[in-house]
């Protein structure tokens, strides 16, 4: 029974999966599921924090390991992931009605894709994870065809289908070798053989180790394994690609950060000369300046945000790169910023959907010319959403910015800091170009006028990630308590 | 008993109720105020701080008892009711990420309990009255939300428990002074007197921003409780603990510049800076001299907010913190001494510049910033009770006097339908038929500011002036200073009763003008009926009109049906005021009496000075010393206030004779035979004028040297031109972006090549770390990297074999250099090397053979 | 060594015997009527000659998929089986687990119409 509590995340979540995939069939009526997916998201997530004040210790966790490791760094991830899927639920309940995409399955393959997400935080063994990953991949590679009659989606998700196949492909294939150098799928055991020198004996393994790198950086979409993800998130529709963007991306930091840490955390594959932390911090310096460069010159908000999301994940690798010197920092560095970033994330893209309606969608930056005068709340959340992703305080974006920052500064990554710090700057420079525009610009006489949608499960949303970015924001004690204490499964 | 359970003093959240209805009260009447009508808003206003007044009440009560219960000891300490509302950011996980150190904590002790119990006291009676003053404005709705606001930003500077809570109030009530001096803001010059309130706030606040960051520096602490512990190494006199004055930053000038550059860098202690510092915050915000001037302009705000906000509260802010943080004044002697002579020099500047004033706001503004100054002389006289005790008694009858003044407006108006002349109290006199509440309340409240024997005034200025007279400030340390051979600065013997003679002088003064102001209000005979609508015409040939004309006023004030009446005759009477103006006179005027009861020093019944004592403990401790001792000073209690009772009479009987018994021609001969005396008063001293032409016309050339920098600079090259740049990289990465499936893979695969490389290719580095005369070689480590070196440096390789020995120690003889040579193989089999010249240390050293690290 | 893998070489060799046993067979045996469309390659029913752009119903996939996707589900059943008295009631609990997956699944599938040739 005790057994079954501790499972209780992944089951509930499944089983409401089921129950909804069942109910939206023999309904033919899915207006209720986005309340009814929310729901099983918020169950699942207050399970875990259920579990989490019982105390794991008390619980026979240990004969699950390591097919899947229920510590406190799963459960935060259970919490924030179904967090990310029930805000997602919630404004798809809103756009799909609106763009009469209503269609159940968006939110049964949400449930599931959330489902491969929370094994991937919790698998402790590469089999469990590639089983998570793909699980999750799939779900994603299929909310991002979801716009069936739209030829971008189809385009997008072919795209991220092929080059995701091709990434799983190198992982797996990663995988296979340092099984083979090893002995084990076991991220515990292959971490043990390699703090034994495995590598010396069987290079494979640091073949092994690079292809398993590249797999994670895929997913993470850093540069220069990012470039499905513009096309992929512009295809989708907004709902699946803040999901996207927010949820995929968590469960693949946590993966990255598991892998990485248990599997590859000695103290030779970690060399600031030749292991994988100076790899690492190139592609973040890469990928956080490719990103903001590209994300200042676009047109489309939508495709600045997807751009703006590879930017977060340059800066969220940094956070993994300070494993070098502290891993426990890193990781709770790396938590903390995943959590204030899925909520201004989430906000960002709702307050866009809640922007558009159908035929009037808000999609360039002309199309937000004097939304601050005509809809004074939307653009007041909007900005809030921005200034966090900006990393203003006293928004949750700053306190994310500045654990990490600080985390590198105390690591010694000075030079690392400052590029992320003028990369903040630029990335400020686009955020900002939103207000310009919201605030200091009239429409064009004539041109196409957003016109908001009515709906209230978008409001919701937007109204939920504002109180987090604010809260996050103004008492980050509580969050950055748990993240901490997630961070010390990796405590040596 | 139940009270206490429910609030324990380290977690008294009864403050969070006390801060919370004002700021509900402005939240609401802000955003809805206008929906809600004018009852609903009333309602509103009033209940907020009524309600927090009541709360306060039941928290004094609450500190008494908790003070009763430490006891009174010698040494009992302050009892202190702290509540922390909300800390920032605060880790209890790990040993990183450490606490970022904001608490939103308040505290009432003594001092911010008797505050607290003014603020909203005195508040919200001046909120009764100005829902009858300000009945017909059309932005009632608004002026009640920023009073509330103001309120509420009082009670957060009184009741802070650090410096940075106390600036968030403290810019809370600046904001709120700036937005209610300007609150008729089409008119300009309530505008450009709000922006004049403003920036000299604004000067004020960069000194206590400073004095917030040296504290923070020397006492490693901002809350009240850390300051005090710290506070003795403000004046550590060693090298590193004192501030630079100049050069600035500790540069060092050369060549052309030697000259700036002096043989020892000027210093002083740190208690000083802070001090300066503080003082520089305090005499913006309480309206000292050089900051003083934007005080009488506030006066365009509505009356209620000149007796609120200029009067009884927030200028006394100033006087607040010297007092909350009097035990870091008291360690620079010199900055006490300043304190006194700013706080004199003010006090008679302001009182002879009210000596002139027609308007009768204007007098009162000036009569402000005069009894302002008699506070910062009684602080920096180190009598911390007397200065606190006078911010008390002036909350009462500045406050009665300014309500009484509004109520006289009020009355003119409605007369005289001019904002200025209706200010004028050359039209009004012999008011006191028609209004007697006010009259009576406004004889008792002047009775009191010029010290009337046994009127709360009387008590708290001879308080000051004979603490003036007696007190000699010491440094506490001066023991300890002058063992380590450090003198510290005291005052001399003539400076006390220099203060003592001058203060008498400035009270002569005070009773000579407010005793004028009545005289020309409520005596004689009503000069007004011959003012009426043609007034404005009329007065623009009045040079002397013109002279006070800019501080104006009147939207929304009663205009009655007689409004269409031919006014150049006798018509309507000024009346009395309804009771909503009326009952806060009388409650103010009886305690501008009576309050005076609570600290009698002369009688040796001082409630007011035992309560406040734990407060000052520490600050007076060594810090003061009485002139001839205490059986000295005490002897001279009495006949030192003769010279403030003389002051008294003197001003009292002259301003009798000039204005009631010859008519003010004894005035108008003195300004006809002393023109420029005359005029040079009416001018203000031509203060404003000489900041136009010195600071305001520097700070404008700078502006527009800055202006044209920006533009073209800034503007032009900088942001233009880094603009350009990003945009151009941006545009050249998305060239890359092309939508080609393949495009991306082959990306993919160069950049899993590129990681592949690295990582496959080994990498020679290493770390030398000098160890001895020794130098240690250690290369860095890599997955499954094996070793040789080449560590003699005889271009041979010392060992065939690659092995584990990652580190090699290397000897180098001073100035000689060595070339050593690493090789590092991988698993892979692939094998790089690396040279790595290592140089000897630069002293010589003792000489040594070499070592050859292979051993 | 070469022992552990001696079943399926043996394996090897009977399929190939019984293959080659049949194809044998039927040559030697089998009656020969040879027409042109039965001498035709044969693919899956439809024609081998003409346009290659020959419209198939989308319906052949999706029932493909399915077909493919329950079959190897039923695959999982197969070691389970083997298993089944070792693993015992926990093993029986999980296949309990799994087939209702599955058949809710199929539930889905059917609900949808997904099985449905003609709609």
């Amino acid at each position: 029974m005790l057994l079954m509590f501790a499972l209780s995340p992944f089951l509930v979540l499944g089983g409401g999966a089921l129950l909804l995939m069942l109910a939206e069939v023999f309904s033919r009526r899915p207006s209720g599921l986005a309340i009814g997916t929310t729901i099983v998201f918020i169950t699942s997530g207050a399970f875990s924090v259920a579990l989490w004040l019982y105390g794991i210790e008390f619980l026979p966790v240990g004969i699950l390991s390591p097919w899947i490791l229920v510590d406190k760094f799963t459960l935060f991830f259970n919490v924030l992931l179904c967090l990310g899927g029930a805000l997602a639920s919630l404004l798809a309940g809103g756009y799909l009605v609106e763009y009469k995409l209503n269609r159940g399955e968006f939110y049964s393959i949400l449930l599931f894709a959330t489902f491969g997400g929370m094994m991937l935080a919790s698998a402790g063994d590469f089999l469990t994870l590639f089983l998570g990953l793909e699980t999750m991949s799939l779900g994603a590679y299929a909310l991002t065809a979801f716009r069936r009659a739209s030829p971008r989606s189809a385009e997008g998700a072919l795209k991220y289908f092929l080059l995701g196949s091709f990434a799983a492909a190198i992982m797996l294939y990663g995988i296979a070798l340092v099984y083979g150098a090893t002995g084990s799928t076991d991220l515990a055991r292959v971490g043990a053989a390699f703090s034994h020198g495995v590598v010396t004996s069987h290079p494979m393994a640091l073949i092994g180790l690079v292809l398993i790198v590249i797999g994670l950086l895929f997913k993470v979409s850093a540069v220069p394994f990012h470039m499905w993800t513009p096309d992929a998130y512009e295809g989708a529709p907004t709902p699946a690609t803040a999901y996207m963007a927010v949820v995929v991306k968590s469960a693949a930091f946590a993966m990255m950060l598991r892998v990485l840490l248990t599997s590859f955390g000695d103290a030779e594959s970690m060399s600031w000369s030749a292991g994988w932390p100076p790899a690492l911090a190139a592609i973040a310096v890469l990928t956080m300046t490719v990103a903001n460069l590209i994300a200042g010159r676009q047109d489309s908000v939508k495709r600045m945000l997807a751009y703006s999301s590879i930017a977060h994940a340059g800066y969220l690798l940094v956070g993994v790169v300070v494993a070098l010197r502290s891993k426990e920092q890193a990781a709770a560095g790396v938590i903390f910023y995943l959590a204030t970033y899925t909520v201004s994330t989430i906000g960002a893209f709702g307050a866009l959907i809640l922007l558009g309606s159908y035929g009037k969608e808000a999609v360039s930056y002309d199309d937000l010319a004097g939304v601050g005068k005509r809809h004074p709340a939307i653009a007041m959340a909007f900005s809030l959403f921005l200034f966090s992703l900006a990393g203003v305080p006293p928004t949750a974006g700053f306190f994310g910015k500045w654990f990490i920052f600080r985390a590198a500064m105390d690591s010694g990554f000075y030079w690392l800091t400052i590029l992320a710090f003028i990369n903040s700057v630029i990335g400020a420079y686009y955020y900002l170009r939103v207000l310009v525009f919201m605030y200091m610009r009239e429409p064009q006489p004539g041109a196409a006028i957003a016109v908001p949608m009515q709906s209230r499960h978008v409001k919701a949303a937007l109204l939920l990630s504002a109180v987090f970015v604010l809260a996050l924001g103004l008492a980050p004690t509580c969050t950055l308590d748990a993240a901490i204490a997630a961070a010390t499964t990796f405590r040596m | 008993m139940e009270l206490a359970a429910f609030f324990p003093n380290n977690n008294f959240s009864l403050i969070g109720v006390i801060l919370a209805l004002p700021l509900i009260g402005a939240f609401i009447n802000g955003v809805w105020g206008a929906r809600l009508g004018k009852p609903a808003v009333r309602l509103m206003a009033l209940s907020s701080v009524g309600l927090s007044f009541i709360a306060s009440l039941f928290a004094f009560c609450a500190l008494h008892r908790a003070s009763e219960a430490l006891g009174h000891g010698e040494h009992q300490g302050a009892a202190r009711l702290s509540w922390l509302a909300w800390e920032w950011m605060h880790t209890n996980g790990g040993q990183f990420l450490q606490t970022v150190p904001v608490e939103l904590k308040f505290s009432i002790d003594a001092l911010s309990g008797v505050m607290m119990l003014v603020v909203t006291g005195v508040g919200f009676l001046i909120h009764l009255y100005a829902t009858s003053y300000m009945a017909n404005d059309p932005g009632f709705a608004r002026f009640f939300a920023y009073l509330n606001l103001f309120v509420f930003s009082m009670l957060v500077l009184i009741l802070g428990d650090n410096l940075p809570v106390l600036f968030i109030g403290w810019e809370g009530v600046g904001l709120c002074s700036y937005l209610l001096i300007g609150f008729w803001f089409d008119k300009t010059e309530n505008a450009s007197a709000g922006k004049k309130a403003f920036i000299a706030n604004r000067i004020g606040d960069f000194g206590l921003l400073c004095a917030m960051f040296l504290l923070a520096s020397s006492t490693g602490a901002l809350d009240w409780a850390g300051i005090a512990r710290g506070a003795v190494s403000l004046v550590n006199p060693s090298e590193g603990a004192q501030i630079h004055i100049w050069p600035i930053a500790n540069a060092h000038y050369t060549g052309w510049l030697q000259f700036l550059q002096p043989t020892h860098p000027i210093t002083i202690t740190a208690a000083t800076a802070v001090g300066l510092a503080l003082l520089l915050g305090c005499t913006g915000k309480s309206a000292q001299l050089p900051l003083y001037v934007w005080l009488p302009d506030a006066m365009a705000g509505p009356t209620p907010v000149s007796a609120l906000i200029h009067a009884a509260t927030m200028v006394t802010a100033g006087v607040y913190l010297i007092c909350r943080l009097s035990f870091v004044f008291v360690l620079s002697p010199a900055v006490m001494a300043l304190v006194a002579c700013i706080g004199i020099a003010t006090a008679l500047l302001a009182a002879s510049i009210a000596l002139v004033q027609n308007d009768i706001k204007k007098v009162l503004a000036y009569s402000t910033v005069s009894q302002l100054g008699f506070m910062f002389l009684g602080v920096g006289v180190g009598a911390f009770v007397a200065g606190f005790f006078h911010v008390f008694t002036h909350a009462f009858f500045k406050a009665c006097l300014f309500l009484g003044a509004g109520s006289v407006i009020h009355a003119m108006h409605s007369r005289v339908h001019d904002d200025v002349a209706s200010q004028d109290m050359r039209n009004m006199g012999g008011l006191r038929k028609y209004m007697p509440i006010t009259f009576w309340t406004f004889v008792a409240a002047t009775a009191a500011i010029i010290g009337f024997p046994f009127t709360s005034g009387f008590f708290s200025k001879d308080e000051i002036l004979f603490k003036a007279f007696v007190n000699h400030s010491v440094s506490p340390y001066k023991t300890e200073l002058a063992a380590r051979g450090v003198e510290v600065w005291e005052a001399p013997t003539w400076f006390g009763p220099m203060l003592y003679t001058l203060g008498v002088i400035a009270a002569t003064m005070t009773a000579f003008y407010m005793v004028r102001a009545l005289v020309l209000t409520f005596f004689g005979e009503f000069r007004g009926w011959s003012i009426g609508r043609a007034s404005e015409a009329q007065h623009g040939h009045d040079l002397e009109s013109a002279e006070k004309a800019g501080h104006v006023h009147g939207h929304g004030h009663v205009h009655g049906s007689e409004a269409h009446d031919d006014l150049t005759l006798p018509g309507d009477a000024p009346h009395e005021s309804p009771w909503a103006i009326t009952l806060p006179l009388v409650v103010l005027g009886a305690a501008a009496l009576f309050a005076g009861v609570l600290n009698m020093a002369p009688f040796h019944f001082e409630p007011l000075g035992h309560w406040l004592d734990p407060v000052f403990e520490q600050a007076l401790h060594g810090s003061v010393e009485l002139r001839g001792g205490a059986e000295h000073a005490e002897a001279l209690m009495w006949p030192l206030a003769g010279g403030g009772v003389a002051a008294f009479f003197v001003g009292t009987a002259l301003a009798y004779w000039v204005y009631v018994m010859r008519n003010g021609e004894p005035a108008h001969r003195l300004a006809t035979a002393l023109p420029r005396v005359y005029r040079f008063l009416v001018d203000k001293w031509r203060v404003d004028e000489f900041y136009n032409a010195t600071i305001i016309a520097t700070t404008e050339a700078l502006a527009t040297m800055a202006n044209a920098f920006d533009k073209w600079v800034v503007d032009g090259i900088l942001a233009k031109l880094t603009a350009l740049i990003v945009a151009g990289f941006g545009s050249f990465l998305r060239a890359f972006q092309n939508g080609v499936v393949n495009t991306y893979a082959a990306f993919m695969v160069v950049g899993g090549a590129a990681i592949g490389w690295f990582m496959i290719v080994p990498h020679p580095e290493v770390v030398i770390k000098a160890e001895g005369a020794a130098q240690m070689v250690e290369a860095t480590t890599g997955p499954g990297y094996t070793y040789r070196w080449d560590a003699d440096g005889d271009g041979l390789i010392d060992d065939e074999q690659f092995s584990d020995r990652s580190k090699v120690t290397v000897q180098v003889e001073p100035g000689a250099k060595k070339t050593i040579r690493l090789e590092v193989k991988n698993a892979f089999g692939i094998t790089r090397s690396k040279e790595i010249q290592i140089a000897g240390p630069d002293a010589p050293a003792v000489q040594m053979g070499l070592a050859n690290a292979a051993q | 060594m070469l022992s552990t893998y001696a079943p399926m070489f043996m394996i090897i060799a009977i399929a190939t015997l019984i293959a080659g046993l049949f194809y044998t067979f039927a040559t030697v045996l089998g009656p020969k009527n040879p027409t042109p469309e039965k001498m035709m390659p044969f693919e899956c029913g439809s024609d081998s000659v003409g346009s290659r752009g020959v419209k198939l119903s989308v319906k052949f996939y999706l029932t493909a998929i399915l077909f493919v996707v329950f079959d190897i589900e039923a695959v999982f059943v197969y070691p389970w089986a083997i298993q089944f008295r070792q693993l015992g009631w926990f093993g029986l609990a999980s296949m309990i687990g799994f087939l209702s997956v599955v058949a809710i699944a199929l539930v889905y599938v059917w609900r949808k119409g997904a099985l449905e040739w003609e709609s």
